[in-house]
């Protein structure tokens, strides 16, 4: 109960900062379920993995992106793993699937939840902003 | 064919969340647009729109799941009406079975949707783009029917080169390919006396290679597509020997700028039978055109295209034998939801676009025409 509260505390807290300064790239740090064997993921691999031309982690484990509805950490990643704005992204997306070429990544409308998802679910990652803290996923380190 | 594979795969899609182990890999997506046309002469795509004219609506609806990791299926049911073109019928989009072994290998069999170019996959997903009409040229969307899907199977895949040559995404197709009975084509070939019940149909087979390139942003790409077509009726028939048509193309992203640029041919022979009669129309369609596109905020973005059709087997200096388009265009982003569209055209020649049946006096050489577009996806 304590952890669910100290957890609720800091993700009040991150909302708060995030709405009250701007994120930078080294704000938002990648997540992904504890059973993900890979502990640091290329640059290139995080944009190829979430623009859905990869649907594989490194070593060859099934990688399920997953991504916030928007928001500064939104923003941030989108801009600095990915290259694109947010509506690109969404567009991107929008075509694959009206194009049958691909399923859209899971949204989700609060890092609370994203993380919750992540933790629940084999090969899921995603992103949140640094400050919101959980035991129950991993964290990937990005290279360049 | 197609309704059989469709009714496969709409099976399947009802059953795999049965042996799927949750539905989280199920997805339903839509959209729906209602257009607005006008022209300062003549009368365009099949419309009144000289009067202004509102028949151009479209939607879809579609869905699928994600029965494993590695195999997809889905289903895209399609309505629209563009003048006296599309109409009631819901016709399906695509409908598919998707296995990637892994990044470098998949397989997709059913009806699916054939990559040409830029957007020939794409040219019936308005919410996408800036523009209310790609460009003529190379995307009319009369015809956007006509090759934009092939019943058959595609190999696909993406080969990552390294940081200093990019990547390869390749993807290959063999299937068939039909000319729907309710597009632009059979409409010409019906004012001409030619009607069909059934839809002509014909072999393809081609691919698509895309080169991003090191230079992040910038992708070139080369399409090849060889098909023919046949169709037979009580009033006569059409042959379409065998042709390759070609496409190449490159586009450039960088920060809130897009520019693209498309080059396409296409030489082929159609050969029109009325009773004894036998007509051949020799076409050389050098089709091509330029964009750019900035987006001020995150509503608002314009962009503008030239886009130019000629007729290189006929007398190009007649306004039939070739279009010139030169496009202004803004759209406003309500929310993730909604947008508007506006666009002016200022077109030059009447070779693509214009139908005899709703010009009866005749075609003036030039146009402008406003086009405007709401639309809704989710």
């Amino acid at each position: 109960m304590t952890n669910r509260r100290q957890s609720r505390w800091a993700i009040a807290l991150a909302s708060f900062l995030t709405c009250c300064c701007g994120l930078k790239a080294q704000d938002v740090m990648l997540v992904a379920n504890k059973n993900v064997h890979v502990s640091e993921i290329k640059t290139s691999d995080v944009r190829a993995i979430f623009t859905g031309e990869k649907t594989r982690f490194a070593d060859g484990s099934h990688a399920v992106p997953v991504t916030l509805k928007g928001g500064p950490a939104h923003e941030v990643f989108v801009k600095h793993y990915l290259g694109e704005s947010p509506d690109e992204f969404r567009a991107q997306w929008r075509k694959a699937v009206f194009t049958g070429q691909g399923a859209m990544p899971r949204v989700f409308d609060s890092e609370a939840a994203l993380i919750a998802y992540v933790a629940d679910t084999p090969g899921a990652v995603g992103y949140v902003s640094r400050v919101t803290p959980d035991d129950n996923v991993k964290l990937l380190v990005a290279l360049k | 064919m197609h309704r059989c594979i469709a009714l496969v795969l709409a099976g399947c899609i009802l059953a795999a969340p049965a042996f799927a182990q949750d539905l989280s890999g199920f997805q339903f997506h839509g959209f729906v647009t209602q257009g607005f046309l006008f022209s300062s002469h003549n009368n365009y795509l099949t419309m009144q729109s000289s009067s202004g004219s509102l028949q151009w609506t479209d939607g879809a609806v579609s869905i699928s799941d994600s029965v494993s990791d590695s195999l997809r299926v889905g289903i895209q049911l399609h309505m629209y009406q563009l003048g006296q073109l599309g109409g009631p019928n819901v016709r399906v989009d695509w409908a598919l079975g998707d296995y990637k072994i892994n990044d470098y290998f998949g397989v997709r069999a059913g009806k699916v949707k054939t990559i040409v170019g830029l957007f020939n996959d794409s040219q019936d997903v308005d919410a996408v783009f800036l523009w209310s009409l790609l460009p003529q040229s190379c995307y009319p969307i009369d015809n956007e029917g006509f090759y934009l899907a092939h019943t058959g199977g595609d190999v696909y895949g993406y080969v990552a080169l390294g940081k200093r040559i990019g990547g390869l995404r390749y993807d290959g197709y063999v299937g068939e390919d039909y000319l729907p009975l309710d597009g632009g084509y059979i409409k010409q070939l019906a004012d001409d006396g030619l009607q069909f019940t059934n839809e002509p149909s014909g072999k393809n087979y081609g691919g698509d290679l895309r080169w991003e390139t090191p230079l992040q942003g910038l992708m070139l790409g080369y399409s090849p597509m060889v098909m023919g077509l046949n169709g037979t009726s009580a009033s006569g028939s059409l042959r379409v020997p065998t042709f390759l048509m070609t496409a190449q193309y490159a586009q450039y992203t960088r920060g809130k700028f897009y520019f693209g640029f498309e080059y396409d041919r296409v030489p082929v022979s159609e050969i029109v039978t009325l009773s004894t009669e036998v007509i051949s129309f020799p076409v050389d369609a050098r089709s091509w055109y330029g964009m750019g596109r900035y987006r001020f905020t995150k509503k608002i973005q314009a962009g503008s295209y030239y886009s130019q059709y000629v007729n290189k087997a006929t007398d190009t200096s007649l306004p039939q034998n070739y279009s010139k388009d030169w496009v202004v265009s803004g759209r406003y982003d309500f929310n993730s939801y909604f947008y508007a569209k506006l666009e002016d055209h200022f077109l030059h020649g009447t070779g693509l676009g214009y139908y005899a049946s709703t010009n009866p006096n005749g075609l003036k050489p030039n146009a402008n025409i406003l086009a405007a577009k709401i639309g809704f996806s989710f």
